[in-house]
């Protein structure tokens, strides 16, 4: 009895944690670089693979990886990018090209080219300016379908036996259904986003959008709102989409300057509750509510 | 007989001169067949081995010979550099896999090989002390180049200019050195390996600097600055300064000397070298293999030519061997009467004169064996040092 007992104490010492610390017994693991990409594969792998997207403050697209955290992404049996230059970390990492696949790569030749990008800081990750191209590719559902299939092609090529085809099938179904639901809440006229982050949506949804450079939970400046009631003045905006719930004091003034906030969340990074339809249903409620 | 062996001893100890001279010349005469079958086998051995672990070797039209030694040993000249652009070339194909090789820099003797991961898991290469590399300006070393440089992991190693009198050249770049690789007895041993995008940055093509001021910025060519000569260019690549290394260029458009492509099977391979056969073609498509089985039967051929001498030469000098042998039995005449009188059979006198000869022989054959055993441990490495 005693020695059932050892055991089991010693089976418990040697609980693996999370699911990063697995052995290499387990199944082959696929790296991911933002959220999207985790849920996609996540729906398509299944049990087959392991998802891996490491815990990160703050946008992912901006983070700065040491080189353990990339000697993880080296060891991993596939790796997901987003391309688009998001996650500008991978332009400066050593990644083993052969496991890396970048999933935007089918539409690269639209991707939105941003000119002259105005560099700005928030948040822990320091200074930074989305310059060259856009890269929430994802938030055009035509597009993350693209993504989805790039994810499920290069499961196939690596583990063919897997059954990524259904999986795939029933997510691209559930985007579809996003995208049918979005089209039809999408707002009509001129509208400002908080962030320079909705490029790909305006695009597919013939949006009328400009962007200013605010943060959800920072009180923009005198400068900030100069230059949004320059905006207005050419661009008679009546709703600004955010990425977070903003500063009550901050809607407020928008309210009387008659430009409504709505809450979309692009979902870049792990949201606190739900997964990525979850938040995206959320968004497409809140669009809803504010017409 | 060990009375004989005795005296033949002491007589040759007391000629030294004339004896070294005897077991120098046979020694020659038994090395230098021997030696050079060895030397000849080994190297041939040795190029085969890493030719043939190598299927194939995409680079510039050119010497073909070349591009397989630059790219197997990182010692030749560099071959003339093509576009990054032929490594997605490659792999679009779907038929083979593409590592890019970039073969230019040294730091110090030792050649810096920019590369990507799926080198290491190509060659077997595994890192002993440390970590791989992970970012741009870090570099991992062979086991003989991190002795060669003292360097270890934390440590820096600098590129050397290509050209001392290059004044307004390439920036050094200091590179830290995040791993040592295990030993596997080949040229990897001896190299130096960073990204190839950290090559790049030795090169030239991507730098890093503080924000420009308006003061140094001279004129804008289609949104783009050009700064004058007083920005000041980083010259290692730190946390703090990472974001701050900028290509100039499309990187698809950068250089590098060699791409080894390792088709998925034989038929992708026949495949894939059918693709660089076109007249406009570029680029050419070399199997190592072929080019070292080239290059070593040239070296036999040469090996015949030279054994035909020595033959010669060995004839001569064994014909000269017994003609000091005679000359010296014609001077020691009175020496064997002596032993004549006091007693000894003309039996004991030719065994002590059988015994003389015996012992310089062996002498030879054992310093000729000595010389073959170290013709086979240094002899390819020598061969690769001075002549390829």
């Amino acid at each position: 009895m005693k020695r059932i007992g050892l055991l089991l104490a010693l089976a418990a010492c040697g609980d693996p944690g999370p699911a990063e610390e697995a052995g290499p017994s387990g199944p082959p693991t696929v790296h991911v670089v933002s959220y999207p990409l985790r849920y996609f594969a996540e729906r398509i792998g299944g049990e087959e693979v392991r998802v891996v997207f490491p815990a990160i403050e703050g946008d992912p697209a901006f983070w700065k990886p040491d080189g353990d955290a990339i000697a993880a992404f080296q060891k991993a049996d596939l790796i997901l990018l987003n391309g688009a230059g998001y996650a500008s970390w991978v332009r400066h990492a050593s990644l083993p090209e052969s496991k890396c696949v970048d999933t935007s790569e089918a539409f690269a030749k639209d991707f939105i080219r941003i000119e002259d990008a105005l560099a700005h800081a928030h948040g822990p990750t320091g200074k930074h300016a989305h310059g060259g191209i856009a890269f929430t590719t994802w938030l055009d559902p035509e597009q993350a379908i693209a993504q989805a299939q790039a994810i499920q092609v290069a499961l196939l090529r690596r583990w063919p036996e897997g059954g990524f085809e259904h999986r795939f099938a029933a997510l691209r179904a559930d985007l579809l259904e996003l995208a049918r639901r979005l089209e039809a809440v999408i707002p009509k006229g001129p509208g400002v986003a908080s962030h320079p982050v909705y490029q790909y949506m305006a695009r597919r949804y013939a949006m009328n959008l400009r962007s200013v450079h605010w943060e959800p939970d920072e009180a923009p400046g005198a400068d900030g709102w100069a230059e949004l009631k320059a905006i207005l003045k050419e661009h008679p905006a009546r709703w600004m989409l955010w990425e977070g719930e903003p500063l009550a004091e901050t809607a407020r003034k928008l309210a009387e300057l008659g430009v409504k906030s709505i809450v979309f969340d692009p979902c870049g990074n792990t949201p606190g509750e739900g997964d990525f339809l979850t938040v995206m249903n959320q968004n497409v409620t809140a669009l809803a509510a504010a017409e | 007989m060990s009375d004989s062996l005795y005296l033949a001893w002491r007589y040759m100890r007391h000629h030294r001169i004339k004896t070294a001279i005897l077991v120098a010349s046979i020694t020659l005469i038994v090395f230098l067949p021997a030696g050079l079958q060895v030397m000849v086998s080994r190297t041939a051995e040795q190029l085969g081995a890493r030719a043939r672990s190598t299927p194939l070797i995409v680079g510039r039209k050119g010497s073909a010979l070349e591009l397989a030694l630059n790219s197997l040993y990182f010692e030749s000249k560099s071959p003339d550099a093509m576009r990054m652009t032929q490594a997605a070339r490659i792999r679009d194909t779907g038929l083979a896999r593409a590592i890019p090789l970039h073969v230019r820099f040294r730091t110090r003797k030792q050649p810096i090989v920019g590369t990507t991961l799926d080198y290491f898991a190509f060659r077997g290469l595994r890192v002993e002390q440390g970590r791989q590399m992970a970012l741009l300006g870090e570099c991992v070393a062979g086991a003989d180049a991190a002795r060669a440089l003292g360097a270890s992991p934390g440590d820096s190693v600098v590129s050397a200019p290509e050209n001392i009198f290059d004044l307004a050249g390439v920036y050094p770049l200091k590179m830290r050195v995040v791993g040592v690789l295990a030993r596997t007895f080949s040229p990897d041993d001896d190299a130096v390996f960073v990204d190839v995008k950290t090559a790049w940055v030795i090169e030239g093509l991507a730098h890093g600097h503080a924000a420009l001021k308006e003061g140094e910025i001279l004129s804008r060519k289609g949104g783009t600055p050009v700064a004058n000569a007083s920005v000041v260019q980083y010259t290692e690549i730190t946390p703090q300064n990472i974001d701050g290394f900028h290509f100039h260029g499309d990187p698809g458009e950068f250089p590098v000397t060699a791409i080894l492509a390792v088709p998925h099977d034989a038929k992708g391979k026949a495949l894939l070298m059918g693709r660089y056969l076109g007249r406009d073609e570029v680029c050419q498509i070399v199997e190592p293999v072929t080019v070292m089985d080239d290059l070593i039967a040239t070296v036999a051929k040469v090996r015949s030519y030279v054994v035909a001498v020595v033959v010669l030469v060995s004839s001569s000098t064994l014909v000269s061997a017994a003609l000091v042998f005679l000359l010296s039995l014609r001077l020691r005449r009175r020496e064997m009467e002596t032993m004549s009188k006091i007693g000894c059979s003309r039996w004991n006198v030719s065994s002590l004169l059988a015994c003389e000869i015996l012992i310089v022989i062996a002498l030879s054959v054992g310093l000729a064996a000595g010389l073959a055993l170290v013709t086979n441990v240094y002899g390819p490495s020598l061969i690769r040092e001075f002549i390829l």
